[in-house]
């Protein structure tokens, strides 16, 4: 998650801004537009590394923001009178979040390389509405006849016609927007936000909607672009469809990457590092005429070799010594009881077929509350396909699955979780870029997953208690500063474990939670599996026939999709059917363990 | 009646060019993984070099013969010294690089041929047009230019479908791990697939350069539709993208007669339609 | 190495992300010879086979195979070496045909041998024969199975590694299985296979090899195997 900077990157920031602070007592006119129009761009570049850098969502139009926060002053000055200043950039800012709200309404449904083709498909309609038809003057641009004031009564207190004014006004926008988006990363909105880039998957198994986080994301990335458009369409009072365009939207990731992405104040050293490369060279004198005549070259080259050469860019070089911190182990607190979300389970007729296969079929059985419920068969049996299907990452073909009843097939993977369905999964499915209390934080906020949680409020306590008490069951409450992502695989999964008691669900689906652990760390689980089922109802699925005997109540065992076997372990134990068709003639403790 | 007939001969050329440059880029997707923004230069430079070839040779189709193999062999360069790094980087880095590779191209093709479109003459035998009805003449060249789509779509089919490096590119889009451990070197079998990929947008860029001239940022034009064509007909899938470019150009084509200050906004608008009802494309896979 | 060795690999070490899976492992063939490679899940198996594949870098030791150094050389450089290899998961090409998966694969062995054709495969597996115009897809588990055995048969190897190929598939069709890969050594083709059972694993390979936590614990003949049947079993977790 966005650390805080280091001391270093906080001094280079101290330095930049004085010097900022500074510049307009030692330049001249020219230089005074050139550093405005750079930290513009700084605060556009800033508001796209909140998706990109923090999200994690590539978005190649975020220009189409910028575009329209620009013409939204346009649209709102007068040819006679200056426009309110709050009225000029409310109007950027509210423009561009409507616009991010429309064109993010269809770009969050996709992922990967779609969402970056749409994107950069939207902002291109947007650059063909204000281009080819007459909105705004066309294709030729339009002119911002008197720019905005502020003026009470007969005093102007702001006036963007001053140029030192406005840089000032600039500056203290950028500063301003880079704390508050600052800010918004750390509220509980911001750490799903960021849990988008590290794990959508176990996001959405957690209870979260990520549509929803997607979208709220991409439009308060847009309204702080829609900013930097209002305060750029003031530089020179011209607006022209050129700003909704691809290159500008490209040049801003450049800059983004340039600076280090992912930390908020590194894309501003990106812009600084980009527009002073690009003026050198074109300056001739710097660097001879050849240079300067195909300055475009040299930027491309030079970006291409930054590119291969150093991912983390600049900001990397202002990471601070990492000493782990010490953490106190934390204490166990009982979190403060809430009503049991869910407890009883059972499908029936449920089927699930890919292409011609059935990977599932039929499977009809009942899963009562506060026991534990293995789910054994060999590979290829269908057992994941079926927890896929309880928690809803895959669409059952037919058939209903009962929670305490009411069937909830079909519903998506977060409702499910929602309804008190928590599951793990047979790879280890954890935020790793997180640490461990962060990861055990964000199951926990999952108690009331609604979008815009910007202050932890009267949960706070609670969820901490939580977190506490989760870590503290599993064995790990001496990890929580540790980052998820380096521990070992037996510790990732016991952190899995820990998420699915701080979720708080009442059904626990877990796949293979034993899988690469040692007889230590097995016996633990066990254990802690034992202690689990007073108050949740557990589904097991698990190759370990030790552990499978030592903790289940009932055996459930499916063979090529199908049940063909369902109750107390010793009467499928002696079941022949299970005999002939799973364990292959060998005694049933001695059936097959897993797979490597 | 001979407006539309015109129209759906129109929007049937520039689909069917759209395609050449489209299934390229999908068949990159498809395979080596990497989202190419590039992949319009090679359109961009196609056009630029059947200004240059065709004054050599005196003859488009000569042009075509030479350019073909030469943008095969600038592919193969471009995937050697810069693309083949970025198999194992995540998307973001894929779209920097590649981006940074429009800049340095867009600066060559300034530098070497200037900033005024240019045209390119038709071959004189094929300059003349033909009646299709009564009172409607069309270009003889450009239905030459929609035969010779047809049959390098076929041929890049037939190539597929029932040739050993066609199965190799089938079973590299499924397993590539496996096609690997069996025996095939797929670094080779990258550079093949993404320098058919340029050779296929050049050759487009070629065959329209008569048509609609040379001109600076031509490819990029291209490269942003050819996204929406992908977009439409499902990542990886060459029928998906025959089908996506044909409508597009239809679509274009009318929108240019119907709604003209809106044809671009319409593909759009097509774009999110198919967005909204197949989130995958029409022959995606989920 | 010895003389008549035909895979040697001496003290690899690999990772699977930041985990060392794979600790000195000593490992080796001999021409013709069938090992099994036995062990609990998660001890490494996989990655041992994927490891001499070249599909996982080897990070230290030597991986020599008919002589030649192979470590650190592509997973394409291996098979043409004369390593088949059937993964877990059988790794069929779902979009060609079944046929098109077998001539895929059709290449000259090491030294020019073309033992393995298609009729060959046909007669090995008739079934593939009925099905030969089907997709990938359209493959019961069993025939998929056959069909990657097929394949990896088709260039001719010398050393066939096989990584549970009996996983999830009915009873009568492991039988066949196990038939076919007897079948397969009696040609020649020396085979590593990755399996849990113990049984069949003794019918078919005459030494075993035993990984605890990416170690080598046991290495020794099907009689030692099973005169040593407690520790093995304790070691499987049997």
């Amino acid at each position: 998650m966005l650390k805080a900077p280091s001391i270093r990157a906080l001094v280079v920031l101290a330095l930049l801004g004085a010097l900022f602070l500074a510049l307009p007592a030692y330049v001249g006119a020219y230089g005074l537009k050139f550093a405005t129009r750079m930290i513009i761009l700084a605060i556009f570049v800033v508001s796209l590394d909140f998706i990109l850098g923090l999200a994690g969502l590539v978005s190649f139009g975020h220009a189409a923001f910028f575009g329209v926060g620009a013409y939204a002053v346009y649209f709102v000055s007068s040819e006679s009178e200056a426009a309110n200043v709050f009225v000029a950039l409310g109007a950027g800012v509210a423009g561009a979040a409507v616009a991010a709200l429309l064109i993010g309404a269809f770009v969050c449904l996709t992922r990967g390389f779609y969402f970056i083709m749409v994107t950069l498909a939207a902002a291109q309609m947007m650059f063909s509405l204000f281009h080819d038809t007459d909105i705004a003057k066309g294709s030729d641009g339009a002119y911002i006849m008197i720019k905005p004031d502020l003026t009470i009564g007969a005093t102007t207190l702001i006036d963007f016609d001053n140029r030192t004014t406005f840089y000032y006004v600039c500056l203290a926008l950028l500063v301003a927007s880079v704390l508050a988006l600052f800010w918004l990363a750390r509220t509980p909105f911001g750490r799903i936000v960021q849990g988008l880039k590290a794990n959508e998957t176990r996001l959405s198994a957690l209870g979260y909607n990520v549509y929803q986080f997607k979208l709220a994301a991409f439009v308060v990335a847009g309204a702080f672009a829609g900013l930097a458009g209002a305060l750029f369409a003031c530089i020179d009072g011209f607006v022209t469809p050129e700003l909704f365009s691809w290159h500008q939207s490209g040049l801003a990731i450049m800059m983004a990457v340039l600076g280090g992405a992912g930390t908020l104040f590194g894309p501003i050293l990106g812009v600084l590092a980009y527009v002073s490369l690009e003026e050198t060279l074109k300056t001739a004198s710097l660097v001879g005429s050849f240079v300067a005549d195909h300055w475009r070259l040299g930027t491309g080259a030079t970006l291409v070799v930054a590119v291969l050469l150093s991912p983390d860019g600049l900001a990397g070089f202002l990471r601070g010594k990492t000493v782990p911190k010490k953490v106190e182990p934390l204490k166990d607190v009982m979190p403060a009881a809430a009503p049991r979300k869910a407890r009883a389970l059972a499908t029936r007729d449920l089927s699930k077929s890919f292409g011609g296969l059935r990977a599932v079929d039929g499977v009809t059985a009942d899963f009562a509350p506060d026991l534990v419920h293995a789910i054994i068969g060999p590979n290829g049996a269908g057992k994941t396909t079926f927890t896929n299907l309880l928690s809803g990452a895959f669409r059952p073909t037919a058939g209903q699955i009962l929670v305490d009843g009411e069937n909830i097939a079909g519903w998506p993977a977060h409702k499910i979780a929602r309804r008190g369905v928590g599951r793990s999964f047979q790879r280890t499915n954890i935020f790793a870029t997180f640490t461990v209390e962060e990861n055990a934080r964000i199951a926990a906020q999952a108690e009331t997953p609604s979008v815009f949680r910007l202050s932890e409020g009267t949960a706070r306590e609670n969820q901490i208690a939580k977190v506490a008490h989760a870590l503290s069951v599993v064995g790990l409450a001496d990890r929580a500063g540790a980052v998820a992502g380096a521990m070992s695989n037996g510790e990732q999964r016991q952190l899995e474990i820990a998420m699915l008691i701080a979720g708080g669900g009442g059904i626990l689906i877990l796949d293979e939670p034993l899988a690469g652990m040692g007889p230590e760390e097995t016996r633990r689980v066990v254990e802690l599996l034992r202690d689990l089922k007073s108050d949740h109802t557990i589904i097991l699925i698990e190759h370990d026939m030790d552990a499978v005997f030592a903790v289940a109540d009932t055996l459930t065992v499916l063979a090529l999709g199908r049940l063909i076997a369902h109750g107390s372990p010793d009467e499928v134990r002696r079941d022949e059917k299970v005999i002939s068709a799973y364990l292959g003639g060998h005694a049933p403790a001695q059936g097959k363990g897993a797979p490597a | 009646m001979s407006l539309i007939l015109v129209q759906i001969l129109n929007g049937l050329q520039y689909g069917l060019l759209l395609f050449l440059a489209a299934s390229g880029l999908t068949l990159v997707f498809g395979i080596l993984g990497v989202i190419n923004l590039a992949h319009g230069s090679f359109y961009m430079i196609g056009a630029y070099m059947a200004l240059t070839l065709t004054s050599y040779t005196g003859d488009i189709f000569l042009a075509l013969a030479a350019g073909i193999p030469l943008a095969f062999l600038i592919g193969m360069a471009i995937e050697w010294l810069f693309v083949r790094h970025l198999y194992k980087r995540d998307h973001l880095q894929q779209v920097l690089l590649t981006f940074a590779l429009i800049l340095v191209f867009n600066e060559a093709q300034q530098s070497i041929w200037g900033n005024y479109p240019k045209s390119i003459p038709m071959p004189s035998y094929l300059s003349s047009s033909i009646s299709l009805t009564p009172e409607l003449g069309y270009s003889v060249y450009r239905l030459a230019l929609m035969a010779i789509c047809v049959g390098l779509a076929l041929l890049m089919m037939f190539v597929i479908q029932k040739t050993r490096v066609g199965r190799l590119i089938r079973a590299a889009e499924s397993n590539p791990e496996m096609v690997e451990a069996l025996g095939f070197d797929s670094r080779v079998l990258f550079r093949v697939v993404f320098a058919a990929g340029a050779a296929l947008a050049a050759a487009a860029g070629m065959l329209a350069a008569p048509v609609e001239s040379a001109y600076p940022g031509i490819g990029e034009r291209v490269l942003i539709i050819s996204f929406v064509v992908v977009v439409i007909g499902g990542i990886g899938s060459i029928r998906g993208a025959f089908l996506g470019s044909l409508l597009i150009g239809l679509a274009d084509a009318f929108g240019k007669v119907f709604v003209p200050k809106f044809s671009s906004v319409l593909i759009y608008a097509l774009m999110a339609l198919v967005l909204v009802l197949r989130p995958n494309g029409l022959f995606g896979r989920s | 190495m010895s003389a008549n060795s035909l895979l040697e690999a001496r003290a690899i070490d690999a990772f699977y992300g930041a985990s060392h899976v794979l600790r000195g492992v000593d490992f080796r063939v001999g021409r013709g010879e069938t090992v099994s490679l036995l062990g609990r899940n998660g001890m490494g198996k996989t990655t041992l086979l994927r490891t001499l594949m070249g599909l996982v870098p080897a990070r230290g030791g030597e991986i020599r195979f008919d002589g030649d150094d192979i470590k650190g050389r592509r997973p394409s450089a291996v098979a043409r070496a004369g390593v088949g290899f059937v993964p877990e998961g059988r790794g069929i090409f779902p979009n060609l045909s079944v046929e098109e998966n077998l001539i895929f694969a059709e290449r000259e062995g090491p030294g020019g041998r073309r033992d393995w054709t298609r009729e060959a495969i046909y007669q090995l597996f008739p079934r593939l024969l009925e099905r030969r115009a089907n997709w990938g897809n359209q493959l019961s588990g069993g025939e998929q199975q056959m069909l990657t055995i097929g394949r990896a048969l088709m260039s001719n190897p010398t050393l066939l590694m096989v990584d549970e190929a009996t996983e999830g598939l009915a009873p009568m069709v492991r039988e066949d299985i196990w038939r076919t890969l007897r079948l397969i050594a009696e040609r020649g083709v020396a085979i590593v296979v990755v399996d849990k059972n113990l049984d069949d694993l003794k019918k078919l390979c005459r030494r075993h090899v035993i990984l605890v936590k990416g170690e080598v614990v046991f290495d020794g003949p099907t009689g030692e195997l099973a005169a040593r049947d407690d520790f093995v079993r304790s070691q499987l977790g049997l």
